[in-house]
């Protein structure tokens, strides 16, 4: 029999993996499932998702607080452009920014490319995100930004009635109240995405498009319009992403680029346009960083994600939950 | 080898022949310096920081202000030995290949005669390199590990700010004075040159002079923006400090994220360096929190005064640490040159060793010439609220740490291991 502080220790042990993994796999989640669904459903490799992650933190950052930029702005009297309306007001208004934004990259930047290699996609997008970012760099600056947390999700989770004792019995000491709400948003948001793709009829003819796009046309469907709402909902996701992540991880004009990386990943690993593969990948990412950290080998916590990938792209290279395509 | 003949060439040759070297002599009206930093990466607002000081140095070697005309006798605001200073501008991307490509770039293709920049000791290190190779001057800007003076010393290469090490030794006689003696620390650091050498020597001076007992110390990869499940060990390791050994973005957002998690409730955080746009990124986090600086606009005296008015003037903001460093820098390089008569760079090397000077807002220093680094006093600073950084001061002035309690001998500490090669003359 083992002894209770042992067995105690364990379940301690196991609990922090399993939040650790949780937390920072909810980012990567958050990151995949809009591209995930873009790459799958579309088809169109979008390189400027990292640009609309960033267009939604400086947004959020602009909507909820009175921060006072460098940059152009300065110059031009427009540093403090800020409106000080609020966390949840910026949670309102960022996905609906976003979604627009969306919209017109799909009318006037996807479409045009839908038949196009590949590699002009990626040429093109990738384009957009230099070209973004350059454009926040001059307007903003470059210092790094941080959106403050609203002040009911302030502080650590241990302090949170019930919550906070489930987590100090567990043997958990250090979370974040703002990490327990986005993997609630997360979980939210995915499942939303989920249940519109996977259980109506927008979803079920965006899915049979993305099957036999000529013979959806042939049967009367218009399937611009959901493909439209399609990549809409994708960069709001991405917008969403910028805004809850903005007080987790201080960011700057460069920073999409350093997400877009992981983000494909997550997307690739999970098999492209599966949202389900999405929150596999992310959180199985979220797990070994986790592990890697907690049993001593920190050094290959970033190396380990790749390595992971590497073995699951050789094995499957359609992803976990990817469809094969016929050669 | 060609010869060039001072008088000849009318500027620069200070009586004497000098052979070609590197980039001397210079081609055309302007001498070009190179100011490499990182404007991308997690170094970046540290890097648009130094850049703007070093255009408010070149600007002040072409038309007078600031510390030429107040602090440095040599210089006469009218260029330097008769050249106009013109610059060029390089990216590292807070990365040491790209640092040295770019470093590559100006000495090859812009003709500099000198280059400075920094904000990660990497690429400093990977820069100081191509200074030696290309025999052309390298003034470091920021860069902390005790490797740039140490091991990786090189002839071309000469550092203002000070390192780990007397970090270590100027930071652990006040914790332990606040804190107390018998306390346990745990250490997350990053894991390249300036992260390695700052958890060694936090690990050696808290030991020794604070008589404290490390738990554990564990690397993090440069560039880490989620540090939640470090952090979760490091509150479950049962130690009553962390110590954060992060820089720039990361720092801030390695000890945003350690508050948030609730880390400051149950342990005692430390960031043995700091810096203004860091603390500006980090917020209230950085409310109490013990560090070093490389300098700070409270430090009250005549030349700390004057940089912080220039620089305020020119551009409506507070300088920060790195921004002192790059325009000391530059000016001390551009004295040097005048002192020796000349931009050949041997010349203007054995004016910059063991020169003595008190003019750059931090008390008498030395740069030493055995391993070419300025022995000075180091700032030990504290956190301010967040509601009390409203005044643009993020932290305040503990004490400076005289030079006097700190450095080692040529032949000790991270001294014993510098060779520094060769004049390129001999």
């Amino acid at each position: 029999m083992i002894p209770d502080a042992v067995a105690l220790q364990t379940t301690g042990a196991i609990a922090r993996l399993l939040i650790n993994g949780l937390q920072a796999g909810a980012i990567y989640i958050l990151l995949a499932v809009g591209l995930s669904i873009i790459l799958g459903t579309l088809k169109f490799v979008n390189f400027a998702h990292g640009a609309l992650y960033i267009i939604g933190a400086y947004l959020g950052l602009i909507i909820a607080q009175d921060p006072s930029f460098g940059g152009k702005l300065a110059e031009w009297g427009f540093g403090d452009i800020g409106l000080g309306f609020g966390y949840l007001a910026a949670l309102v208004v960022v996905p609906l920014v976003v979604f627009v934004i969306g919209v017109l990259m799909e009318r006037f930047v996807a479409r045009p490319f839908y038949d196009r290699p590949d590699t002009d996609q990626i040429l093109l997008t990738y384009g957009i995100a230099l070209i973004l970012t350059e454009l926040f760099r001059v307007l903003f600056g470059g210092a790094s930004r941080s959106i403050d947390q609203p002040p009911w999700a302030r502080g650590s989770a241990t302090g949170v009635p019930v919550l906070g004792d489930a987590l100090t019995a567990l043997g958990i000491n250090a979370v974040s109240t703002w990490r327990i709400v986005i993997i609630l948003l997360t979980a939210v948001l995915v499942g939303i995405v989920f249940v519109l793709i996977e259980y109506t009829d927008f979803g079920l003819t965006v899915r049979a498009g993305t099957v036999d796009a000529e013979m959806v046309e042939l049967l009367g469907v218009k399937l611009s319009r959901p493909y439209l709402v399609v990549f809409g909902i994708g960069a709001a996701l991405a917008g969403v992403a910028g805004l809850v992540g903005g007080p987790l991880v201080n960011f700057n004009p460069d920073y999409g680029a350093t997400i877009l990386v992981p983000a494909f990943l997550t997307v690739v690993v999970g098999g492209v346009g599966s949202i389900r593969g999405a929150v596999i990948a992310g959180l199985s990412f979220g797990l070994i960083q986790a592990g890697l950290v907690q049993f001593g080998f920190s050094e290959w916590a970033q190396v380990g994600i790749y390595a992971v990938a590497a073995v699951v792209l050789l094995v499957r290279p359609q992803g976990l939950l990817g469809q094969e395509v016929a050669a | 080898m060609a010869v060039v003949t001072g008088p000849a060439t009318g500027r620069g040759g200070g009586g004497g022949d000098y052979p070609s070297l590197g980039n001397f002599p210079i081609e055309g009206d302007a001498a070009v310096f190179g100011f490499n930093v990182p404007t991308t990466g997690p170094y970046s607002s540290e890097g648009e920081d130094e850049l703007r000081a070093y255009e408010l140095a070149a600007k002040h070697l072409n038309e007078g202000g600031g510390w030429v005309d107040s602090q440095f006798d040599d210089l006469s605001g009218d260029g330097v030995l008769d050249y106009q200073i013109d610059y060029v501008e390089g990216d590292t991307a807070t990365d040491p290949s790209q640092a040295t490509n770019s470093a590559n770039q100006m000495v090859d293709r812009d003709g500099v005669i000198m280059f400075s920049g920094g904000s990660s000791s990497a690429t400093a290190i990977a820069q100081q390199q191509v200074a030696q190779d290309s025999k052309v001057l390298y003034m470091c800007c920021l860069t902390h590990s005790n490797e740039t003076t140490g091991v990786e010393c090189r002839r071309y290469g000469f550092r203002e700010m000070f390192n780990a090490y007397t970090t270590g030794q100027a930071l652990a006689p006040v914790v332990a004075e606040e804190y107390g003696e018998d306390n346990s620390f745990y250490q997350l650091y990053a894991d390249y040159s300036w992260g390695q050498t700052q958890q060694e020597s936090m690990n050696q001076f808290l030991t020794e002079i604070a008589g404290w007992e490390q738990v554990d110390s564990v690397p993090t990869p440069l560039g880490t923006d989620d540090y939640s499940s470090f952090l979760s060990e490091a509150a479950n390791s049962g130690a009553d400090v962390l110590i954060l050994n992060h820089y720039g973005l990361d720092g801030a957002t390695s000890l945003q994220q350690a508050v948030d998690a609730g880390l400051k409730d149950s342990m005692t955080l430390l960031v043995p360096l700091y810096n203004r746009p860091m603390a500006e990124a980090a917020g209230d986090a950085i409310s109490g929190v013990f560090g070093t600086a490389a300098w700070d606009s409270q430090i009250d005296n005549e030349a700390s005064n004057q940089f912080t008015e220039v620089f305020q003037e020119e551009y409506d903001r507070i300088p920060s640490g790195p921004a002192q460093l790059a325009y000391a820098q530059t000016l001390q390089y551009a004295a040097a040159v005048e002192r020796a008569g000349t931009f050949y760079p041997p010349e203007v090397i054995r004016q910059l060793e063991d020169y003595e000077y008190d003019n750059i807002g931090m008390g008498a220093e030395t740069m030493r010439a055995c391993d070419h680094q300025a022995i000075r006093d180091v700032p030990v600073v504290r956190g301010l609220p967040g509601e009390e950084q409203e005044q643009g001061s993020y932290f305040e002035i503990v004490n400076v740490t005289s030079r006097d309690d700190l450095w080692y001998g040529c032949d000790e500490g991270p001294a014993a291991e510098c060779e520094l090669g060769p004049y390129g003359d001999e």
